[in-house]
């Protein structure tokens, strides 16, 4: 009850801080291995940015922008694990990457998977790229009851 | 606008927004659509206005439980706020009298107000606003431009400079909107329009939607202040 309370005081009493310092933004990285934890496929962005959006198509995510928003919810689990590792993080984010593969019907779905997230941060003028944190290896088939 | 009519209108427009979020969860994982389903519902019912006390009962324990099962936010600031108008709509609803009535659906405007105002102040306290340093690391490199063209814009310094201190004089001077209905009204445009901005930009679409939602009770309050005043 008084973890709902803490997770509930910041919306009854606001900080409105928003974007008040540029932190180390995460990304989210994923590999899959085989059954003996050898890399198959390499180290890949998890929903990269893609390159062009017209401004109709700007527009249309306002009323319509499911995945964006899931894809905001997955940033904040990650810097969640960046400043306190928890396994509700880490599993919000594996799910929705297997869901993500296992529709597409190439991925064979006897392998295994993990994430890593790659920090990028401004330190000197200089834009640094760290790893900071490696998911557990789990196997690529959901878990009963998610889907 | 009246004291009745802000808050049907507050009401109808987070109805609104709950519907379209709620929505974008029903493709979601099996334990995400039993929130979401019988969210959408309860805020279509929110809409056309029956029951609603009993309604915003049930959407405020749905958005515990929606803590609950993400942990936090799904949608960081604008979970918060989507909480926040709810609490403040049901403790109107609830309230005995006309004053605490008041006394809650102000705080929803105060806070409102202060949404605004602070941001502005903590960004020009930092000296990387200050010289567009930290526009330019969003546009740069932080998770939120929606394309990889986007990430050009950090290439022009000056035009970002100019849109960092636009983003911090509005937002620090918002409060003195509250000087008149006509102020207020030219403010609220400008503050949709650049919560518009974001949505384009940084896909921060539900900040829109939910900012918007909260717009009624700082009309009210504005109109309750010139008659104080």
């Amino acid at each position: 009850m008084f973890h709902l309370f803490k997770l509930l005081l910041p919306a009854i009493l606001p900080s409105w801080n928003f974007f008040d310092v540029i932190a180390p933004s995460p990304r989210i990285q994923f590999s899959l291995l085989d059954s003996k934890n050898k890399i198959v496929a390499d180290w890949s962005e998890f929903r990269p940015r893609i390159k062009n959006l017209s401004l109709k198509q700007m527009f249309l995510r306002i009323f319509w922008n499911p995945v964006w928003n899931e894809s905001l919810f997955m940033l904040s689990c990650a810097e969640r694990i960046m400043e306190n590792p928890t396994e509700h993080s880490e599993l919000e984010i594996l799910d929705r990457i297997k869901r993500d593969l296992l529709n597409n019907p190439t991925i064979n779905s006897d392998l295994q998977l993990q994430f890593r997230l790659e920090v990028i941060e401004r330190q000197n003028n200089k834009l640094i790229q760290t790893i900071c944190f490696h998911s557990r290896i789990v196997p690529l088939k959901l878990s009963e009851g998610s889907v | 606008m009246n004291f009745e009519e802000a808050i049907r209108l507050t009401e109808i427009l987070v109805g609104f927004a709950f519907i379209q979020q709620s929505l974008e969860h029903l493709k979601s994982f099996s334990n995400e659509k039993f929130i979401f389903l019988p969210r959408l519902m309860l805020s279509i019912v929110l809409v056309t206005g029956f029951y609603t006390s009993w309604i915003l009962i049930l959407l405020f324990i749905l958005s515990l439980v929606m803590l609950y099962r993400f942990q936090g936010p799904y949608n960081g600031g604008a979970d918060r706020m989507s909480l926040l108008i709810l609490i403040c709509l049901l403790l109107t609803h609830l309230a005995s009298n006309q004053y605490w009535k008041e006394v809650a659906f102000g705080y929803l405007a105060l806070q409102l107000v202060l949404s605004y105002f602070i941001s502005g102040w903590v960004k020009i306290v930092n000296p990387d606003w200050r010289n567009g340093r930290a526009l330019r690391d969003v546009f740069e490199y932080s998770a939120y431009p929606v394309s990889q063209s986007l990430r050009a814009w950090s290439k022009s310094p000056r035009l970002l400079l100019i849109m960092s201190w636009l983003v911090m004089l509005f937002e620090l001077i918002f409060p003195f909107s509250l000087f008149s209905q006509h102020t207020l009204i030219i403010a609220l445009v400008v503050a949709a329009g650049f919560h518009f901005a974001n949505a384009c930009l940084f896909g921060l679409d539900r900040f829109f939607w939910i900012w918007i939602a909260a717009y009624p009770s700082i009309f009210w309050f504005q109109l309750r202040l010139s008659f104080i005043m």
